[in-house]
């Protein structure tokens, strides 16, 4: 036998099997999505960011369901300020802005910048199977950010619950469905401006403080606008405040009262308002960033 | 001629007041199709619109009997595109993006793995494929877009200026994988302003200049002049004089005689002449004219 090396050439072999079409073109780009904003299968210093924001967001659950198993006596509603559903949706919303602000433009820049959307464009995809299949990425990870530590209370405190394990599952389901509607408003009114911005940004950074700046900069101004007594309509302003509008809805699905210092709430205006503005933003971000892509694939 | 992949009708586009393409008549048929023409010609905008991603001021285009722009799907399904310039990301390894460029196009995710890892090996990048895309070199960035391009087995093609940037070595290297893809039964549309790339690797060619198609055929058919070109040893002048008088039109230059014949083979001819004159043979046979020679001829004529 000859001790030197062969190299064979294997040459090319066709294709035979199924193809998934527009189907499996759209599984693709979501799982590549959750993928890059996870920061899996990336550097290790594009995972930090998220999995630490994640672990904020997980850790406080974790420790009340851990207290109230060891510590009989511990109730996390009674004794904590991010005991029940609603506190804690409240405490995990302020974590889904700032993941959204990273990863909104992590979703779209790239792509564009990199030259990645003509890759898109000789794959049976359309733009809005790329849109929604990018949002849908984004709408998993926020889900996950907002179900996976409620959920883990809501089991974890089942199981301790006097009632029984089950009858208190069943007996609280409808908090399951709160939670959810909940998670929707966050992530309508956080998602939908990040993406927007990531449309039209060119690199992540930039677009992330854009982001942070205008929607925590809202807040300020609808303050301003509200409380100017001599702008004609000014109360109207108070809308501005994209931030509250999640909160107020959250408040809303749970019955309870907005937390003080809700400016459109102290404008006036009903709950079902602030759900309006968070439909109406959603809608008309999606429109303006689908025209925009409609040009570039 | 067998069926056409693609054709297209009247085909114009224009960027506002710039008309890119105008009135385009193609009918394109299987094999590796060169798209000739200068910067600016229209190459691009014409290979955009094959994809659906640009829409024809006027005229239809069909690629597979598809018409793209209402039937993108349907004609994405079956392509693959090497766009001009980059459309790699930097942050991912390259058996990563080659895996999702073919799931990306319905290869299911285990059949996706097995079929990138067997494209990497083919355009040589298989020991590199777990090193960031940013991390490559320009030649091999050209070689992972490529990978992507046919990684899911596109019955078409097109490579769009698929040697730029390279050196020599790497544009060599590229010309002979471009040129394996039609043993593969991959057709393949290559725009470039090379000439001489397209005459290395394509079969057919279509010329562009100004938005206009200057001329469109089969390579072979282009550059044979119908001339024959006998280089002699010794004086031409009595091997001229019998190719003459057997009714040839010639041509001397020094030791080198060119001629054609109305009618006859020439060749034949030329074996006779050569037989009966008893002269020293240098070297005979068809006098070819280069792409780049064809292209200046008709764009003077335009």
């Amino acid at each position: 036998m000859s001790d030197r090396g062969v190299v064979f050439d294997l040459g090319y072999s066709p294709h035979e099997g199924p193809r998934l079409g527009r189907f499996g073109a759209v599984r693709a780009v979501l799982k590549d999505g959750v993928r890059r904003v996870l920061g899996l299968r990336r550097k290790a210093r594009r995972k930090v960011m998220p999995w630490l924001l994640f672990g904020f967001a997980l850790l406080p659950a974790a420790v009340f369901v851990g207290l109230a198993f060891f510590v009989g006596s511990f109730s996390p509603e009674a004794e904590s300020p991010f005991g029940g559903h609603v506190e804690y949706i409240g405490l995990v919303g302020t974590l889904v802005l700032l993941f959204v602000a990273l990863a909104g433009p992590e979703l779209l820049i790239p792509d564009r910048e990199e030259g990645v959307l003509a890759v898109y464009s000789s794959r049976p995809l359309t733009v809005g199977d790329y849109l929604l299949a990018r949002a849908g990425a984004m709408a998993i990870v926020v889900a996950g950010f907002m179900i996976v530590p409620n959920l883990l209370m809501y089991v974890g405190f089942a199981a301790l619950d006097e009632r029984g394990f089950a009858s208190t599952l069943v007996g609280n389901w409808a908090d399951l469905l709160r939670i959810l509607g909940a998670t929707a408003a966050y992530l309508l009114a956080y998602g939908a401006p990040a993406l927007l911005i990531a449309t039209y940004a060119k690199r992540n950074g930039p677009a992330t403080g854009v982001y942070l700046a205008v929607i925590l900069g809202s807040t300020g101004l609808a303050q301003g606008l509200s409380q100017a007594a001599d702008i004609p309509g000014g109360r109207w302003g108070s809308l501005l405040s994209l931030v509250q509008h999640p909160e107020i809805v959250r408040s809303w699905i749970f019955g309870r009262v907005p937390d003080t210092g809700s400016i459109p709430t102290e404008a006036g205006f009903d709950p079902w308002v602030s759900l309006a503005v968070i439909i109406a933003i959603a809608v008309l971000t999606g429109v303006l960033i689908h025209r925009r892509y409609r040009r570039l694939m | 001629m067998t069926d056409p992949i693609i054709t297209s009708t009247g085909l114009g586009h224009a960027y506002g007041d710039i008309v890119a393409l105008h009135h385009v008549d193609l009918e394109i048929p299987p094999g590796r199709v060169g798209l000739v023409g200068a910067n600016g010609a229209g190459k691009t905008t014409l290979i955009k619109i094959l994809l659906g991603v640009l829409h024809p001021t006027v005229g239809a285009t069909t690629v597979f009997g598809a018409d793209p722009q209402t039937e993108p799907i349907v004609v994405r399904a079956r392509l693959g595109y090497m766009p001009e310039g980059s459309c790699l990301p930097l942050h991912q390894t390259a058996a990563d993006f080659i895996v999702y460029a073919a799931e990306l196009a319905g290869i299911p995710p285990r059949a996706a793995r097995q079929r990138a890892s067997d494209v990497l090996t083919l355009v040589g990048l298989h020991e590199e494929r777990f090193r960031y895309l940013g991390e490559f070199s320009t030649g091999m960035k050209q070689r992972a877009i490529l990978a992507q391009a046919i990684v899911h087995d596109p019955r078409l093609v097109f490579l769009d200026e698929p040697t730029a940037g390279l050196d020599p070595e790497g544009r060599d290297e590229m010309l002979d994988l471009i040129s394996r893809l039609g043993e593969f039964g991959i057709n393949v549309l290559v725009s470039s302003h090379v000439l001489p790339d397209i005459e290395r690797t394509c079969d057919w060619v279509v010329m562009l200049d100004g938005g206009r198609v200057l001329r469109a055929g089969p390579l072979e058919g282009l550059t044979d002049t119908g001339t024959v070109e006998i280089e002699l040893v010794d004086d031409p002048a009595p091997v001229a004089a019998a190719l003459t008088a057997r009714g040839a039109v010639v041509e001397v230059d020094r030791q080198t005689i060119l001629f054609t014949l109305r009618e006859g083979d020439a060749f034949l001819l030329a074996r006779d002449v050569l037989a009966d004159t008893g002269a020293g043979l240098r070297r005979l046979g068809p006098k070819t004219t280069t792409l780049e020679d064809i292209f200046l001829e008709e764009e003077g004529e335009t």
